[in-house]
């Protein structure tokens, strides 16, 4: 069962997400910022990070930066944010993301982009 | 293998003030190359209460996180008018780390922004609007449902709805049950707002 953990500081969205992906039977964490996410990824393996832009300690884009300098196992990333900007999908790639996408999600559009970066469907 | 805590005779280095402790000699060490002294000036400025001005402008450049850190909580303790436009005009910045140290700032100022939030709830742009509600999430203030509640009457974005959705998640009462149902209708094609409105329903205690 592939891995996938969300970072999110919004309660309410992290639980959204997990619905979703649990449905197509992931195996889902959470963490609620950067530095959480760092932590359990050293901890355990991903197949693939879910990350929110704005929180608290540390950012998506310190996350994405700190974990593409790092030795952990470099997995896809899809960068998920309210923030609508041009600038801000290109500096998601810029800090190391796969895919950049704009909140609210459909339950059926994350699940199409999850399996992609996973390697399970064509693009 | 145990663990053997090395001996130094290394003298342990003293985080100490060494300038002039003045307001006018601390605004200039504001700018010094040391981070430590600019950490004490920030700190120290606190008895100034002029400081505002300087502090906001320095804050928007300062690249040392601890520096950032202490500038803003003497700003938070000077609490004019000054140092919260200052902390509001940070929500606009590019940089994520210094809008959320100053939604931080501004959760430990609730009369000082209180009087400011329904503009900034009705601001021209939804990443403010949305950074104002994050504001309210600690903000300690009789009024903060109210303002959710207005929230998602009134606002039209989505992800500004959905960021009061999930506050008044943790925070509502049965006052907003109301509102919450017509923000379903009114977002009826997305799945997030049905999930979150539903479980904030499920979780709004007694007023």
């Amino acid at each position: 069962m592939k891995r996938i953990l969300i970072i999110d500081d919004a309660a309410t969205v992290r639980l959204y997400h997990r619905r979703i992906l649990e449905t197509a039977n992931f195996a889902v964490e959470e963490a609620m910022n950067g530095i959480e996410a760092l932590e359990k990824s050293l901890q355990s393996s991903f197949d693939l990070y879910l990350v929110d832009i704005n929180m608290p300690k540390l950012d998506g884009y310190g996350f994405l930066r700190e974990l593409r300098g790092s030795d952990l196992p470099q997995v896809p990333a899809i960068m998920i944010s309210t923030e609508a900007q041009p600038a801000d999908e290109q500096r998601a790639y810029a800090a190391g993301a796969n895919l950049y996408v704009i909140k609210p999600v459909k339950p059926d559009q994350l699940l199409a982009q999850v399996r992609v970066l996973l390697g399970e469907v064509a693009q | 293998m145990a663990l053997v805590k090395t001996q130094t005779d290394e003298p342990i280095t003293t985080d100490a003030r060494e300038a002039d402790r003045d307001c006018a000699s601390l605004i200039v060490q504001l700018e010094a190359s040391d981070p430590t002294a600019r950490r004490w000036a920030a700190r120290d400025l606190v008895d100034c209460p002029d400081a505002s001005p300087v502090l906001v402008a320095c804050l928007k450049q300062e690249a040392d996180v601890s520096v950032r850190e202490v500038i803003l909580t003497t700003l938070t303790s000077l609490g004019d008018a000054t140092a919260v436009a200052g902390l509001v005009d940070c929500l606009r910045s590019e940089e994520p780390a210094l809008r959320n140290e100053a939604i931080e700032a501004m959760q430990q100022l609730p009369d000082e922004v209180a009087p400011i939030m329904r503009g900034l709830l009705a601001d021209s742009d939804p990443d403010v609007r949305i950074f104002a509600v994050n504001i309210l999430e600690s903000l300690c203030h009789p009024e903060v449902e109210t303002w959710l509640i207005e929230v998602i009457d009134h606002d039209s974005h989505v992800n500004v709805c959905g960021t009061a959705v999930d506050l008044l998640g943790e925070v509502g009462t049965v006052s907003a049950r109301e509102s919450l149902l017509r923000l379903k209708v009114r977002f009826a094609d997305e799945p997030y707002i049905r999930f979150a409105t539903d479980l904030a329903l499920g979780r709004l205690r007694e007023a």
